[in-house]
């Protein structure tokens, strides 16, 4: 193991994890170490979809991952989201649709949702990108106004 | 959590031989680690040595004519996305998608849902219609099993201590289903999950159950009363109604026993009828 590879990029800057312990959550990291605390803690095993970050563009859940596991990978949070033209889209959508109530959920929605436009580009069916966001749960909205923002940006969809 | 050392091996021997280093309790292997993490968090763990899979090169999926191959360590995300997958195997197709989300799909394995057989997996009711073979490497070399000779109960497999699951081959394609029922649709284990699958081949039906512990079973008694890729009305209904009686099956939290036998005869019959329907199609 070169110690070159010990190290992720976090939203755009390298980041070394020489000093995050082997037994670390990712989400934790992120968290506590690295400070970026719109990644949200909720069920903390795989439930809620709250913690869901961007690895290598993909959704993940940060509660499920060892840190040194996406070693040399590209990670992206709810910090970093809206350098990404998808994410700003989405956090637009959001706001246009009043798509949250405490906001607990809404950094998990926004990653999970940009990563599933980036997969399955912004034309997908809503009813397939609706089920796709099944892994994420909200307690006050009820979903309706989280199904109008993924509304709104399929009709915005080039 | 508890301590523990994370082991990345570079080659598939070095994994092996990092397997066989200290007590066999003392070491755990990570693939995904959807499933294992639960375990490293709670007391229940021994392990002390964790061997990740990340640098092993099995994230693949090949097909080789109608036989398809799955790495053990591609994740689960890939299967679902590879449109032959939903063409050839349905049953699989469905299966993957009931495991968790999106986002726990883009980690969780074939490999690591096999190795960690849990008895609510939405996988091996599936692997079982569909015969499939779990490649094995290990310190005495390489060896192949049927997945009903792999998954012996809850928690339990044929894996010897220094082995790991390098493969799952499915060796033909068949019209299948995989039907479930659950409290919480997105995320929860099924109350009962049911697979169907026509070989056609063998002219042969496959049926099994899912979430009932200690593991899913075949149902050989029900898949006999099937007698052809499209059976009669009456077949499917004595099929549909034979099929929980050999079952042990108690209540829980999530379902009581009545209710659950009721699902295992209610989805077994939409399962074959579904699957039928594809034979049909394919005339």
């Amino acid at each position: 193991m070169t110690p070159a590879s010990r190290a992720v990029t976090l939203n755009g800057r390298p980041t070394s994890l020489d000093e995050v312990p082997e037994t670390e959550r990712l989400l934790d990291s992120i968290r506590w170490r690295f400070g970026l605390k719109g990644t949200k803690e909720g069920c903390r095993s795989g439930d809620c979809g709250a913690c869901t970050v961007l690895v290598d563009g993909v959704s993940t859940l940060s509660c499920l991952t060892l840190t040194h596991e996406v070693e040399g990978s590209s990670l992206t949070t709810i910090e970093g989201i809206s350098d990404d033209p998808v994410g700003k889209a989405v956090q637009v959508a959001f706001e246009r649709a009043g798509a949250l109530q405490c906001g607990y959920c809404t950094p998990g929605f926004v990653v999970a949702l940009t990563g599933l436009l980036r997969e399955r580009g912004r034309a997908a069916p809503v009813e397939e990108l609706l089920n796709d966001l099944g892994g994420n749960l909200c307690r006050c909205t009820g979903y309706a106004s989280i199904a109008r923002a993924v509304s709104l940006l399929q009709k915005e969809a080039p | 959590m508890p301590p523990f050392t994370l082991i990345a091996p570079s080659s598939v021997e070095a994994a092996v031989a990092e397997l066989k280093v200290g007590a066999p309790g003392e070491v755990a292997v990570l693939a995904g680690g959807t499933d294992l993490l639960f375990d490293l968090d709670g007391a229940k763990s021994t392990a002390r040595r964790v061997v990740s899979l990340r640098r092993l090169p099995w994230r693949t999926a090949d097909w080789n004519g109608p036989v398809l191959t799955v790495g053990s360590t591609l994740p689960l995300r890939a299967l679902e996305k590879d449109p032959e997958v939903a063409r050839c195997l349905p049953g699989l197709f469905q299966a993957v998608r009931a495991v968790g989300s999106v986002q726990l799909r883009h980690r969780a394995t074939l490999g690591g849902n096999l190795g960690r057989a849990a008895p609510a997996s939405d996988l091996i009711p599936v692997l079982l219609t569909l015969d499939a073979e779990v490649d094995l490497v290990g310190p005495g070399g390489s060896r192949s099993l049927p997945v009903d000779r792999f998954v012996l109960g809850s928690r339990t497999t044929a894996l010897t201590p220094g082995e790991l699951i390098r493969s799952v081959r499915f060796p033909e394609a068949r019209p299948s289903s995989y039907l479930w029922q659950r409290v919480r649709p997105a995320n929860d284990i099924s109350q009962i999950a049911v697979a169907a699958a026509y070989s056609p081949s063998e002219a042969t039906w496959r049926l099994a159950v899912g979430g009932i512990p200690p593991r899913a079973l075949r149902l050989p008694e029900a898949e006999a009363m099937l007698r052809s890729s499209r059976p009669s009305e009456e077949e499917v209904r004595r099929a549909a109604e034979a099929a929980p009686r050999p079952l042990a099956i108690a209540s829980d939290r999530r379902a009581s026993e009545e209710y659950r036998r009721h699902l295992v005869g209610t989805l077994l019959e939409r399962a074959v009828r579904a699957v039928a329907s594809l034979s049909k199609e394919e005339r």
